[in-house]
């Protein structure tokens, strides 16, 4: 046994939803996996403390919200009461059912789980440290880095876990405060902040850029911009100082014009970002070199620069999602099983933001177009004119393609409003078959459905929508 | 987890072949390795091994059936691991084989890793140089004639497909340091990963879809487009025979069709020069008497031939190459392997002999004899018939007083031997009865002389008459 320890086929290190993908790949090639991660169960970040639980959250958000428009239609609700404890435990019980599930098919593929860490003590060796027993060595015939991402930290902000929370301790929920600054304007700020403001906090905004979510499409910002439910936008804005002053936390903003000025607030969210988490695993033991950005760098089977070594997901580069980590795992698996396919391309990677509305967007954009010297068009289709859209409360929305002017090929996309995430993949699809504006508009989309849209916009290509006019 | 056994490249050039047996039933446990179905292709019958273990789930193609490379013909579950419980709950000393039994298993699936690796690149390389053994000519010149067409096309075609193509271009360099996408190629992932597999550079690819989407048999397309050049040319309309009299039409075997396109692609390619020497034999005739009286072993005059020529490719490194005028280049190889045309029932086959200058006649002439063996029974693997450098016919056995053998493309020359005949030879005031063989020496005036090819002739019959003088290098 001490020999089958030593010499292990695939060891992958972190079993967030790319070391998993990985593992499972793997594992139904015939290849025997080592998993080794420090939580119970497969799951990582997304499981435990990001994407699932928040979008457990955000879940009660919406009927929440719902709810309240509902009255203005002649539905009224009685004022809802919020008992946190028991969202507490359900949120909860969300995680741990998929964490279990998770557990269980890591059973059933045969692979071995450790409860703990691993990292480089040579090139060809690691060290793994169960939780609850003694760290021994072991070496590999191939590798898998997936330990994902953590969170940015500020330099002048220390995070208490109390006050000044991140975005984990935001889900743990331990209390509602009054108000709450959310320092960054992306994707994880607002979605928390979304949630609090729908449990009654007054949510304030603070971020750098001029304007939410920076990089991302400007036309799904502005129809955010319209409908966010926070109190205060702070844009542009430097967060200089925190200090806890009693109860209050007092903060110190400064205006990229110079002016300064001091709020105060019962919690302070710290949602600056996430950076790749290669800190745990002693790379300068193995040779492997991080970019500036702190990524490692991948070949298109996602294998690093040391044979039989490869790298997933966040430590791999942007854009920090568990979708995309998910491929790269499964890519990493079939290049080590010998899949002389394998390879890492994707035409498009959507991204949503579980706002309300919600914001989704694929392929590239339309300053990328730019970028790259590509003539697009651009074909908006907007929600007021789709009946389910207008039925459903949600008649800001827009759905937008972006087309190549020459060829008709749908090259990007971008949805906001209600079910936006589940309206992406249709254009991302769309985008990956290499289809055209023509292909989309020929298809025949259920009515009434949101889905409609995207047919709608993909018929402005040929001139001729049905429901507007040009 | 169901793994799908796809028709691999069966030989060079070959893109379809028929359905003749399927060797394994639903539900069977394979081993890797173990032949699962055999086709019948130009080159006689193959067998197609299963890459890795496991139990056959479904067949998806049935006898008869004409299969071309990339198709799917059976669905495999992987069925080791269970193996591996069933043997791990028996005893310690169970537990020990097992362990053993791991670290093999460790060891293999590299192995496997690597086989598949050369399978493929074999793959592209018959791919890309689309002729069958006789005349990857065609190929290299077709390619190139891709090529051109395409930057011509690209040219004057309409901006829009150069837009893209210096995109994918940017896009290729991307690749190489890390980046991820191919986007800006029409072509949904399933044919992405077709491509690469196939070993294709998409980005040559046209697609005939919207768009210019490519779609899987614009990938294959792609792959026959090379080789169908030439055959252009023997489409020439044949006059209606019947009215001269009673005719019949037969089909063309595999091996027939892949001879005549590849003789006729290598002839067009291939500036042919043809030279022509005798040897006097007569010594190592006696020696042959000689060897057959004392032993039991049977030392062919190809034999001899065989490690003659092998000796004189090490001494002239330009007849032990190719030419590869895409890249301006010429290929030397470092190995002499020979090839020996076979006739059989089916047609013309030629084994290859790897390494013939390490080993000793007597190993030569018992490797002709088992490969001849398996030729006339149509039991070669392609392995056997590939990796060729250099090739002797020796029609020798049927008679013959010479001929002009056709280069087999992509090596630069072909040795001609035919029948020895008893002549008057002057020698030392006397004629005296000599055993003469003629010799014929066909090569690529691309890459040799004619000095050269004489030279190269003249080395390989002093060599047959004085092998001593020959190898001091005299």
């Amino acid at each position: 046994m001490a020999k089958n320890k030593k010499k292990k086929e695939l060891i992958i290190i972190g079993a967030g939803p790319g070391g998993y993908a990985a593992a499972f790949r793997a594992a139904d090639l015939g290849i025997k996996v080592t998993l080794v991660d420090p939580e119970a169960n497969p799951g990582g970040v997304c499981l435990y403390r990001g994407c699932i639980p928040s979008k457990a959250l955000l879940h009660i958000a919406q009927v929440k919200q719902e709810a309240l428009e509902a009255a203005e239609w002649g539905l009224k609700f009685e004022k809802p009461e919020i008992d946190l404890k028991k969202i507490r435990k359900w949120k909860e019980q969300v995680v741990k059912k998929l964490t279990g599930g998770l557990g269980q098919l890591s059973k059933g593929k045969k692979i071995e789980y450790i409860k703990g860490t691993a990292k480089f003590v040579s090139e060809k060796k690691l060290k793994i440290q169960p939780n609850d027993s003694e760290a021994y060595e072991a070496e590999f015939q191939n590798l898998i880095l997936a330990t994902g991402s953590v969170n940015v930290s500020l330099p002048a902000i220390e995070i208490d876990h109390n006050k000044i929370i991140d975005s984990k301790d935001a889900l743990e929920l331990k209390d509602i405060p009054k108000s709450m600054l959310v320092i960054g304007g992306g994707y994880i700020g607002l979605e928390l902040g979304s949630v609090y403001a729908a449990l009654g906090s007054k949510v304030s905004i603070a971020e750098m850029t001029p304007g939410f979510l920076p990089g991302a499409d400007r036309d799904l910002v502005k129809i955010f911009e319209k409908e966010h439910p926070f109190k205060d936008l702070f844009f542009n804005t430097k967060v200089e100082k925190v200090s806890i002053k009693k109860d209050k936390i007092k903060v110190e903003l400064k205006e990229k014009n110079g002016k300064s000025s001091e709020k105060s607030f019962d919690k302070v969210l710290v949602a600056v970002g996430r950076k790749p988490n290669t800190d745990t695993l002693a790379l300068e033991n193995s040779g492997i070199k991080v970019n500036d950005a702190g990524f490692i760098e991948v070949d298109q089977k996602r294998k690093t620069r040391n044979e039989n070594v490869y790298a997933i997901g966040d430590l791999t580069g942007e854009p920090l999602l568990a979708h995309k980590a998910n491929y790269e795992g499964k890519i990493a698996a079939e290049a080590i099983a010998g899949i002389k396919g394998a390879a890492y391309d994707p035409g498009s990677i959507p991204a949503v933001v579980f706002t309300n509305p919600q914001l989704a967007w694929c392929g590239i954009t339309e300053s990328e177009a730019k970028e790259k010297g590509i003539e697009i068009k651009v074909l908006k289709f907007p929600w007021s004119a789709s009946g389910r859209a207008v039925a459903v409360g949600s008649p800001n929305g827009l759905t937008k393609l972006l087309v190549e002017k020459k060829t008709g090929r749908i090259l990007g996309g971008a949805v906001a409003g209600k079910n936006a995430g589940s309206l992406i993949p249709e254009i991302s699809l769309a985008i990956e078959m290499a289809a055209t504006a023509e292909d989309v508009a020929l298809s025949i989309h259920p009515h009434p459905t949101l889905s409609e849209t995207i047919m709608e916009a993909a018929e402005i290509f040929s001139g001729s929508p049905t429901h507007i006019s040009k | 987890m169901a793994t799908d056994i796809k028709i691999p490249q069966i030989a060079e050039g070959v893109e379809s072949a028929t359905v003749t047996e399927i060797l394994v039933k639903e539900g069977d446990k394979i081993e890797k390795d173990q032949s699962v179905i055999a086709v019948e292709s130009d080159k006689a019958s193959v067998e197609i091994p299963s890459p890795e273990a496991g139990t056959v789930a479904s067949i998806e193609v049935s006898e008869g059936d004409e299969v071309s490379v990339g198709d799917v013909i059976i669905k495999l579950e992987a069925g080791e691991s269970k193996d591996d419980d069933s043997e791990e709950e028996e005893s310690d000393k169970a537990e020990i084989e097992e362990t053993e039994k791991k670290e093999k298993k460790d060891k293999e699936p590299k192995k496997k890793n690597t086989k598949k690796t050369e399978e493929v690149d074999e793959k592209e390389e018959s791919e890309e140089e689309k002729g069958v053994k006789k005349s990857e000519d065609e190929e290299e010149s077709s390619d190139e004639e891709n090529e051109e067409e395409q930057e011509t096309e690209e040219e004057t075609g309409d901006k829009d497909e150069k837009d893209n193509s210096g995109k994918l271009e940017e896009n290729e360099d991307e690749d190489e340091t890390n980046s991820s996408s191919s986007g800006e190629i029409p072509a949904s992932p399933g044919v992405r990963r077709l491509a690469r597999e196939l070993g294709v550079d998409i980005a040559k690819v046209k697609g005939s879809g919207p768009g210019g989407r490519i779609s899987k048999g614009d990938l294959k397309d792609h792959n026959k487009s090379g080789k169908g050049k030439t055959t252009a040319s023997t489409e020439i309309t044949l006059p209606d025979f019947s009215q001269w009299g009673e005719t019949e039409r037969k089909q063309l075997s595999g091996i027939r069709k892949a001879t005549a396109k590849n003789t006729s692609t290598a002839w067009s390619t291939i500036p042919h020069v043809f030279q022509f020497d005798e040897a006097d034999i007569s010594d190592i005739e006696e020696y042959m008497q000689k060897l057959k009286e004392k032993s039991e072993a049977n030392i062919t005059i190809t034999a001899i031939l065989v490690k003659v020529a092998a000796v004189a490719l090490r001494q002239f490194p330009k007849f032990n190459a190719s030419i590869d005028m895409k890249n301006e280049e010429m290929i030397l190889k470092k190995y002499v392997n020979i090839g020996v045309a076979a006739d059989t029932d089916k047609g013309l086959l030629v084994p290859v002999i790897k390494n013939a200058d390490q080993k000793t006649i007597l190993e030569i002439a018992n490797e002709i004899t088992t490969l001849a063996e398996k030729a006339r029974e149509g039991k070669l693997t392609r392995e056997e018939m590939e990796g060729g450098n250099f090739t002797i016919s020796n029609l020798g056995g049927i008679g013959g007083t010479n001929f002009t053998p056709i280069v087999y493309h992509p090596q630069v020359a072909i040795l001609g031997v035919s029948r020895a005949k008893k002549q008057p030879v002057f020698i030392n005031e006397n004629f005296e009865p000599r055993d003469i063989l003629p010799l014929s020496l066909s090569y690529d005036h691309r890459m040799i002389d004619g000095a050269e090819g004489v030279r190269f002739l003249h080395w390989i019959s002093r060599a047959l008459e004085n092998p001593y003088e020959a190898l001091l290098g005299a």
